[in-house]
């Protein structure tokens, strides 16, 4: 097993430099046999990187502790499937995690209908340079296939944190993400080298980018998810650095997803994409940089100083590579064409939202990593936690939600004002409306009630672009409602699946200010048969009970529930005592009635009879779940509709290139 | 009987230190669910433990302990909040002061976002001032076909120079 495994991994580093020499010499030579040979080293690759990550599968799975990373992250009462999720629980093992998609991904470019693409040989030497730099990094730092000197009898088992559902799915989707990225970067990098300044490589990375987002999303909503259900505070976002560093690249992506449009429609902004589409890449990096370098403090990092330094390094490099092709470039996709026709149009409203994100973007950066400049140039130690990020994004935030309503009621080229107040006006009535029933209910924080107002307004122009669409198919082909909406969703996939993506984000919205600033919470010790009141529920406590499962011993309190004086059912928080970690767990148990959680805690207690606890009432947050679902329907929607338009071949031939099987 | 004693015995040993400061144990004016106590402890970063769970976390229950203590002596929020910045500087608390060391986190993405608006600005204004100039020089084409090839070999000259 060890020699299958270290030959896979360093095969998989000779067969990577290798492909980069065959696709090299390939187009040095316009030889279709090194490009094909480059596009079989991929394989290779894919293969090889199958077979480590099978294996390590099979180590982790068996309990074979005679390897570090088994023993370090495993234990033989670890239920099985977090034996096997414990392969990307530690640095070696996301690593693999992050080769392997990286090499599938690659396999899936270069195998692509494209393959022959004039521009897949460079595409294929920037994801190679990446597969390459994971190799190294592998072998050289993490290898998960490491010998322990002694074999020990039993492993140190896996962090209980990590023992949740959300350790299946978040950071794979995370990874699915970030890795995707590398997809639109290389064809970026590969346009600017052969000077195609035309739309076709964000045509052909559409499906990559919005696939690479949608992933990113999902991440993001699962590590919020997970964090919520298992950290014990209570919040679902901490604005801890590395969740910064996964929401970064989130925001220029999203940034870059509209503004291609731009450059789709009216064959502008190609600078700005390719800035966005190098930063997004960039930030990925920076992203896993920050996880593994320890550099700042979080929960969620690895923190291996020298892996750190590996990471710097690649970032500095693909950073100088991308200025230097970049600049060289430069002359030649400056020029634009088209010119701009109103102040008061989609473009410029796209422009807006473009600003917006990337200040976004940038906001977070700072806040990150500001206690590390803020050290270095002041000798002043500060801390930028919540609270900032809070008031600086909330503003940041409110303007992108006002944006999104206003601009799918501005048209393209000119919009006319008397047209943009007559759509407008209902949904924004709506969004008034809704504030002011807030008031009048006796709702409180002017902040929140203008920004659930806005989150209405958003959501209702949303509708009622769906009814506006609704209603002109019905007018010409008298279909029924039913049948009007669905082939209006089936005609315009893109367009409507983005629009079911920003009623995903309005939900969210509504979930994200009503729990920020109408949550309560208490520290309350109960004795047996003694009822707490936190907001519209009554707690009962009927005592403590304690089993044994897995090894580890559970004590939970059973608690009855009462919302607004009737029966809500019961619930169980739990601490769990785990037999290979020194410090217990909490187990949160969450109710959800009328939309409002309430959250327990259970933090210690004297005895059977008597505990404390700690009781949260969130409002709305099931809403962020809820549209996290939204969005991710959205994307699917927009990602399966909008086939690629056949693209105009806008270059001439290459005769040498045709002879080597690369068309166009 | 002899599993469930000793874990019961060792939740003892490990929570009983901290009984004497949850809310039922404390008399005075202040408790844990006092909004002046949560405005103040809100603040605080508790050295990177403001996050963790508070019955695991023993540096951050003498921060309860010592917060809700300095309240129940007299000291306003204002005071407690002080009291921890001379101890151990900004970064007692979770967010930048607006002193010199705090101010340009404060102030770099409005200014971001003012440069980023200006640059728009600009750029758009650069844009719609080019509409009178593409007026003046616009071609007429005879057909599609012309355009396109025209637009190829354009296309194919910039490729050449740059």
């Amino acid at each position: 097993m060890y020699i299958v495994g270290n030959t896979a991994l360093y095969a998989g580093l000779l067969m990577a430099a290798y492909g980069l020499a065959a696709n090299f010499i390939g187009i040095k030579k316009n030889s279709a046999r090194w490009l094909e040979s480059a596009r079989g080293a991929v394989l290779a690759l894919v293969l090889l990187t199958s077979v480590a990550s099978f294996l390590l599968f099979y180590l982790l799975g068996t309990g074979q502790f005679q390897y570090q990373y088994v023993a370090s992250y495993t234990s033989e009462n670890l239920p099985l499937i977090y034996k096997l999720t414990a392969f990307w629980a530690g640095n070696a093992g996301s690593l693999l995690l992050w080769l392997l998609l990286l090499c599938i991904f690659t396999g899936m470019v270069v195998f692509s209908k494209e393959k022959h693409n004039r521009m897949m040989p460079y595409v294929s030497i920037v994801l190679l340079l990446n597969i390459l730099f994971f190799f190294i990094v592998i072998t050289a730092t993490s290898n998960p296939f490491e010998m322990t000197d002694t074999i020990p009898a039993d492993g140190k088992g896996l962090n209980p944190m990590l023992q949740h559902p959300g350790m299946i799915l978040h950071p794979v989707t995370l990874y699915l993400g970030y890795v995707g990225f590398a997809v639109p970067f290389a064809f970026a990098i590969a346009a600017l080298i052969l000077k195609r300044m035309d739309a076709e490589w964000i045509k052909l990375t559409r499906r990559w980018t919005l696939t690479a987002w949608l992933f990113l999303t999902l991440g993001n909503m699962i590590g919020g998810w997970w964090a919520y259900m298992e950290l014990g505070w209570g919040g679902y976002w901490a604005w801890d650095p590395v969740e910064n560093a996964s929401f970064m690249p989130w925001l220029t992506a999203t940034a870059f997803l509209h503004s291609v449009m731009i450059q789709e429609r009216k064959g502008m902004l190609k600078i700005w994409n390719i800035v966005l589409v190098i930063v997004t890449y960039l930030l990925t990096i920076f992203g896993t940089f920050l996880v593994r370098s320890g550099i700042l403090t979080s929960v969620h990092a690895f923190n291996d100083g020298t892996l750190g330094n590996y990471f710097l390094i690649f970032m500095v490099a693909m950073l100088l590579i991308s200025i230097y092709v970049f600049i060289t470039r430069y002359p030649l996709i400056r020029k634009e064409t088209n010119p701009i026709e109103s102040y008061f149009s989609k473009e410029s409203s796209f422009l807006l939202n473009n600003l917006i994100l990337v200040a976004g973007a940038f906001a977070v950066f700072w806040g990150t990593m500001y206690p590390l400049f803020s050290e270095a140039l002041t000798g002043v130690k500060v801390n930028v936690g919540p609270p900032y990020f809070t008031k600086v994004m909330a503003p940041i935030m409110f303007a992108l939600i006002v944006l999104m309503a206003v601009c799918p009621l501005i048209a393209w080229q000119k919009a006319k004002v008397k047209r943009f107040i007559k759509t407008g006006q209902w949904p924004f009535l709506a969004g008034l409306a809704a504030a002011a029933a807030l008031v009048a209910a006796g709702v409180e924080g002017p902040f929140a009630i203008i920004g659930l107002g806005a989150a209405v307004f958003m959501f209702a122009v949303h509708v009622q672009e769906f009814m506006f669409g609704i209603r002109a198919r019905r007018k010409v082909t008298k279909e029924s409602m039913f049948s009007a909406a669905w082939k209006l969703m089936r005609k315009n996939q893109r367009r409507y699946g983005g629009y079911i993506v920003h009623i995903g984000v309005a939900v969210i919205a509504v979930g994200v200010i009503a729990s920020h600033a109408y949550s309560d919470e208490m520290l309350t010790t109960l004795e047996k048969g003694e009822t707490a009141r936190i907001g519209d529920f009554a707690l009962t406590f009927k005592g403590l009970s304690e089993r044994m499962e897995n090894g580890n011993g559970i004590v939970a309190a059973d608690m009855d529930i009462s919302y607004k004086g009737k029966s809500a059912g019961t619930v169980r928080p739990e601490k769990i005592f785990y037999s290979t970690w020194p410090e217990p767990s909490s187990e949160v148990a969450i109710k959800t009635v009328a939309s409002q959680d309430l959250y327990v805690v259970l933090s210690t207690w004297e005895n059977e009879d008597k505990a404390t606890f700690q009781l949260k009432v969130n409002p709305f947050v099931s809403w962020i779940w809820i549209g996290g679902f939204i969005m991710v329907f959205g994307i699917i929607v927009a990602l399966l509709g909008g086939k690629t338009r056949k693209l105009a071949a806008v270059s001439a031939v290459n005769p040498e290139f045709v002879k080597a099987g690369v068309s166009k | 009987m002899s599993k469930n004693a000793v874990l019961f015995s060792i939740c003892l040993v490990l929570f009983l230190p901290i009984f004497p400061f949850w809310p039922s144990a404390a008399a005075a004016e202040y408790d844990y669910n006092s909004n002046e106590f949560k405005e103040v402890i809100s603040q605080l970063d508790m050295q990177g433990h403001a996050n963790d769970d508070l019955a695991g976390c023993p540096v951050k229950q003498l921060y309860y302990e010592e917060v809700l203590e300095m309240l129940n002596d007299g000291m306003t929020g204002e005071e407690i909040i002080a009291y921890y910045v001379d101890q151990y500087g900004q970064a007692a608390l979770k967010e930048p002061g607006l002193d010199a060391g705090g101010i340009l986190a404060w102030v770099l993405p409005a200014a971001g976002l003012l440069a980023g608006g200006a640059v728009i600005w600009l750029w758009l204004k650069k844009r719609k001032g080019k509409r009178k100039a593409a007026i003046v020089q616009e071609v007429k084409w005879e057909s599609e076909t012309e355009k396109e090839i025209a637009f190829k070999i354009f296309d194919e000259e910039r490729r050449k120079h740059f």
